[in-house]
């Protein structure tokens, strides 16, 4: 595995800076608003990791709601400890996005996508119908332990930009370039021996791995869960930071959340309008700037190339 | 478990078809196809478009299933094993469309090539040169594949199969839209590639010269059924295969 970019540093920096300004903040709106910029670049950057393959993966929400439910469920239900709890979260989303992978992976088209959006309501779906995960009002305390309760954010971001920075190791490793060449045309992996159909369950696992412990933090940073927030619509969000931010780039995902994430709490309260907003901004970032905001940037100082599509 | 062997060139049977057939719906597109390919020899595949040539590369190479039939390599039954399943076993094939990984680099094309059989990027990365020194892709190594210039293109996609380490190569239409030398060029490859690797190349290609000048034996399909078979001048002195191959005699 070898991460060599122009960029990575940068990125070491910034992380460390995020980190830094949730341990030292002393504004909690501030602390909590770095937590949840970064939950949502982990959220966007695993959408994106399966966009390598070719397929847009709605249960990204699915899985972040399995991680935040077995968090949740473990803490409050069975009483486990904080570690092992957040320990389950990534293990259960990659256990159950491994079988809903190797079940839906086989097909070529729009299937995967119509599969992974119905699979994500269907799970929502199913919370509310269980009194003992609370219904439709979800669970309640789940609180880090009093060691590390005061620096939780901190934790909570360190963990998160490991989790990125994993993806991104991923992506720039032999593996990633298998995830690439599968895109491009599958048939030559097929052709030279390699597992097509693993590679895809193997890429849908990774990704669901990293929201699954975004949703375990998640659950904590909250104290409280509801079916409600892992909803289809946690993946379009993704998908805008992603379009906004760029695809073309690893950093797109984390500019996106960190610039819809910020401008969506000014719109947060005329509700009825934010969607709509949303909307608008997607279609907007497309037509503008189809590379996002980081191809936006490294165009303007002649970094790339024009690609190739 | 290998049947007759009338050895003409090379050795044993390394790969057997036993009365292929290949329905479409109503089409039968390969129909009681039987051959063998032996180790160490270039059999040229031939036969006028719409012959059944390419179901018949997809065929063996496990990319469809037959309808009917058997199909062994290395003496192994492999019928209806998966396409990754036979190039494990050694039996590699390029194609004549999307032949390769069009928006990677030509390093990154002939890596994916190599990732299955090499462990570690740094074995990886040797099987690149090596392979690359052969197809004289060295030079080219950083270029996007889909602005290789075409002659390149073709010399990838062999490349490609090549890092996979195959016993058996399978070639569709290598030599479409290659000039003069590079037509050259790429027949002493595969004539290296048999006396130095120890390949086996079973070639479909629809330049006759180059055909009857690289391979040892033709098989030649007509409607999907084996038409004539046996060494170039003898199959191109075949009155049934001149009528069908090259139109009616004038």
């Amino acid at each position: 595995m070898q991460i060599r970019s122009p960029g990575v540093w940068a990125c070491v920096a910034l992380a460390v800076a995020a980190v830094l300004f949730a341990l030292l903040a002393t504004n909690p709106y501030h602390t909590s608003l770095v937590v949840w910029i970064l939950t949502n670049a982990v959220l966007a950057a695993a959408l994106r990791f399966v966009l390598q393959i070719g397929e847009l993966n709605i249960a990204t929400a699915a899985f972040f709601g399995v991680g935040a439910y077995t968090t949740a469920i473990c803490a409050v239900l069975f009483g486990w400890p904080f570690w092992l709890t957040l320990l389950l979260a990534p293990l259960l989303a990659a256990l159950l996005s491994a079988l809903f992978g190797w079940v839906t992976l086989r097909t070529k088209g729009p299937y995967f996508l119509l599969v992974s959006f119905a699979f994500t309501e269907v799970a929502r779906l199913i919370y509310t119908k269980i009194n003992a995960i609370g219904g439709n009002s979800g669970l309640v305390g789940m609180f880090p332990p009093m060691a590390i309760d005061a620096h939780y954010p901190a934790f909570a971001a360190a963990l998160l930009a490991a989790a990125l920075f994993a993806l991104y190791g991923v992506e720039r490793s032999d593996l990633g370039r298998l995830f690439k060449a599968i895109k491009n045309n599958d048939a030559i992996p097929r052709s030279v021996g390699l597992n097509v159909v693993f590679l895809k369950v193997l890429c849908v696992v990774i990704s669901s791995a990293a929201v699954g412990l975004a949703g375990g933090l998640h659950a904590y940073t909250n104290n409280v869960i509801a079916p409600s927030d892992f909803s289809y619509f946690v993946a379009i969000l993704a998908l805008a930071y992603v379009k906004i931010g760029g695809e073309g780039h690893p950093l797109g995902p984390v500019v996106g959340a960190a610039v819809l994430t910020l401008v969506g709490q000014r719109v947060a309260g005329i509700s009825a309008w934010e969607n709509i907003f949303y909307g608008a901004v997607i279609v907007v970032a497309l037509l503008a700037f189809p590379g996002g905001l980081v191809g936006l940037a490294a165009r303007s100082r002649g970094l790339v190339r024009r690609d190739a599509r | 478990m290998n049947g007759d062997a009338s050895t003409i060139v090379g050795g044993e049977v390394i790969l057997r078809a036993e009365r292929l057939e290949r329905r479409f719906g109503g089409l039968t597109a390969v129909s009681d196809f039987s051959f063998e390919l032996r180790q160490g020899e270039i059999l040229g595949l031939i036969g006028p478009n719409g012959a059944g040539k390419s179901t018949t590369f997809n065929l063996i190479s496990g990319f469809i299933h037959p309808s009917d039939g058997r199909l062994f390599v290395m003496g192994r039954d492999v019928t209806g094993a998966s396409a990754t399943t036979i190039s494990r076993m050694g039996l590699v094939r390029t194609f004549q469309h999307d032949s390769l990984l069009s928006e990677m680099s030509v390093v990154d094309n002939i890596l994916v090539g190599a990732s299955h059989r090499q462990r570690g990027h740094e074995k990886r990365l040797e099987k690149v040169r090596e392979v690359a020194a052969m197809t004289g892709l060295a030079d080219h190594l950083d270029m996007i594949a889909g602005n290789l210039p075409h002659g390149l293109q073709r010399m990838l996609s062999i490349a490609i199969a090549l890092a996979a380490e195959p016993r058996i190569l399978c070639l569709d239409e290598p030599l479409t839209g290659l000039q003069g030398a590079e037509v050259v060029a790429a027949l002493e490859l595969f004539e290296r590639l048999r006396t130095a690797h120890g390949l086996t190349i079973l070639l479909v290609e629809h330049n006759m010269r180059a055909v009857m000048r690289a391979c040892d034996r033709l098989i030649v399909l007509n409607y999907g059924r084996l038409l004539a078979e046996g060494p170039p001048e003898a199959v191109s002195r075949n009155e049934a295969v001149i009528e069908a191959y090259l139109g009616r005699k004038r």
